[in-house]
């Protein structure tokens, strides 16, 4: 246990030694919530009431399909995964402790949001905080999971951001928080409840912790997991 | 005798690509053992086998020992610093780490360096300290001083020879001859996926014949020698200059390198 808690510790220092997850977790989606965040409310102040999760749900989905992946062909795609495997490291250690420690930076990158957006641009804040929280909580993990199958399975740095695209915009265009999904044709509207940003964005609303809005996110995350296991048993054998 | 390693009737195919062709040998406890042999010969892939990275069709490998491993090919996380690495990895084996040996190998003066800013050098000697971590019985070093400098290459050389003198069993891939044969027990040359000669550096220059050679320089220019009977040839060489009242400058035997035999035996195993 103390090997894995230093690890993860360690990831974290690593995390905020590298600037291009710095960058996609926190400058990007802050500079993007500061410019946008104007321009949502100057629109439609009715924006005002779910900017905040809006622009967390950009956030988090960039750093989970855009900024999490890379780290991960870091170590995957390249001999690092060989010194772990002889040195006695194991395979998973370096997904979850990468995990981890983008969960925290992405937690951290959405408080930041939850506390400037009043402030900065009068959105309301959630009505029942703890319940935000724990509906933030699911949605980064399940996004972290998706960014996770997403690096084991790419394994090509050139070929990664391609793939990240084909997750990242699709879900931040299709969920709701661009453009009301009412407006969007019912076929975009479907591929829209494919990405775990759709779901996120309902879960996130007030009242929206619900049974109905988390069952399709835990099934994303079993399925997402599932197939990181086997891609971790397929990279161990090799 | 007491084997650290046991390999026999190796057999690895990649596709219908045969690259080791039942390869047999055994390693002592406590010795160094260097695997030699062209590119392609198969070094890497024995090596990879008894370290278990790579499979293989037939045969069997037996290692009797705790493993340390340093890759010719490897990395780590771009901003880990070294200290950190060492600590990481000891933590996982559950093991101390031995700070004499942190720094014989330089790694204490890296410490605020990341892993990107290190020279290759220095990656290597990291590596090393890394495999070294879980305090092993048996350690695999695959071109340990490639990429060191010379004070570099002799500090590791004399580790090596500490390490030795601590029990532990050495199994070394290398190109570099001069090294293989100031360092090593006994050797094993691979031709094409099989063992052309197994035993020690002196035994391959018995087996392959060579004269002694004697490389004299005087104040007239320099001249070598080849003969048979070292005894009577120095010494009527010696005479015959003193005749002619030639100064000598040097005066040089050699029976030829390791790094001659090896050349000389590959090409005789390919004729």
């Amino acid at each position: 246990m103390s090997a894995f808690l230093y690890g993860v510790a360690l990831q974290w220092k690593l995390d905020i030694r590298s600037k291009s997850l710095l960058i996609s977790c926190y400058l990007v989606p802050l500079i993007f919530f500061a410019l946008m965040g104007g321009i949502f409310t100057s629109v439609n102040p009715e924006m005002k009431d779910t900017l905040i999760q809006s622009m967390t749900i950009m956030g988090v989905s960039m750093g989970a399909f855009i900024g999490f992946p890379v780290s991960l062909v870091e170590t995957y795609g390249s001999d690092v995964k060989n010194v772990y495997k002889v040195n006695g490291v194991p395979l998973f250690f370096g997904l979850i402790s990468m995990f981890l420690s983008t969960f925290i930076h992405l937690l951290l990158m959405s408080v930041i949001i939850l506390l400037a957006a009043p402030a900065a641009f009068g959105a309301s804040l959630p009505q029942n905080l703890p319940l935000y929280f724990a509906a933030l909580a699911v949605f980064t993990a399940v996004s972290l999971g998706v960014g996770s199958l997403l690096g084991l399975a790419v394994k090509s740095q050139a070929k990664l951001p391609l793939f990240a695209q084909l997750i990242f915009l699709p879900s931040i265009m299709l969920s709701g928080i661009m453009f009301p999904r009412d407006l969007l044709p019912e076929i975009l509207a479907f591929i829209g409840k494919v990405f775990p940003a759709t779901w996120g964005s309902q879960l996130m609303l007030n009242d929206g912790f619900r049974l109905q809005n988390l069952w399709y996110p835990l099934l994303l995350f079993i399925v997402s997991s599932t197939g990181c296991a086997l891609l971790l048993s397929k990279l161990k054998k090799e | 005798m007491y084997h650290a390693i046991s390999v026999h009737g190796l057999e690895k195919n990649y596709g219908s690509h045969a690259v080791l062709k039942g390869v047999d040998f055994d390693v002592a406890k406590g010795e160094i053992f260097a695997l030699l042999g062209v590119n392609g010969a198969g070094k890497t892939t024995t090596l990879s086998c008894m370290e278990g990275l790579k499979k293989y069709e037939k045969g069997n490998i037996t290692v009797n020992g705790k493993m340390g491993i340093q890759l010719q090919s490897a990395s780590l996380p771009a901003y880990i610093k070294p200290m950190e690495a060492v600590r990481l990895f000891a933590k996982w084996n559950k093991s101390s780490i031995n700070q004499s040996t942190l720094a014989t190998l330089g790694i204490p003066e890296l410490k605020n360096k990341c892993y990107a800013e290190l020279s290759t050098g220095q990656k290597r000697r990291l590596h090393l300290a890394l495999a070294l971590t879980g305090n092993p019985d048996i350690l695999f070093l695959d071109e340990p001083t490639a990429g060191l400098d010379v004070e570099g290459r002799a500090s590791l050389h004399d580790l090596i020879r500490l390490l030795k003198a601590d029990g532990k069993t050495i199994v070394l891939a290398s190109h570099d001859m001069a090294e293989v044969e100031a360092l090593c027990d006994r050797i094993v040359i691979l031709n094409e996926g099989r063992i052309i000669f197994e035993g020690t550096a002196a035994e391959l220059t018995e087996q392959m014949g060579k004269h002694y050679i004697i490389h004299i320089k005087t104040e007239q220019g320099s001249e070598s020698f080849e003969t048979d009977n070292i005894e009577d040839s120095l010494l009527s060489l010696l005479g015959s200059l003193k005749q002619k009242g030639s100064r000598i400058r040097d005066i040089k035997v050699d029976r030829g390198t390791l790094e001659q035999h090896f050349i000389e035996m590959t090409r005789r195993t390919k004729a």
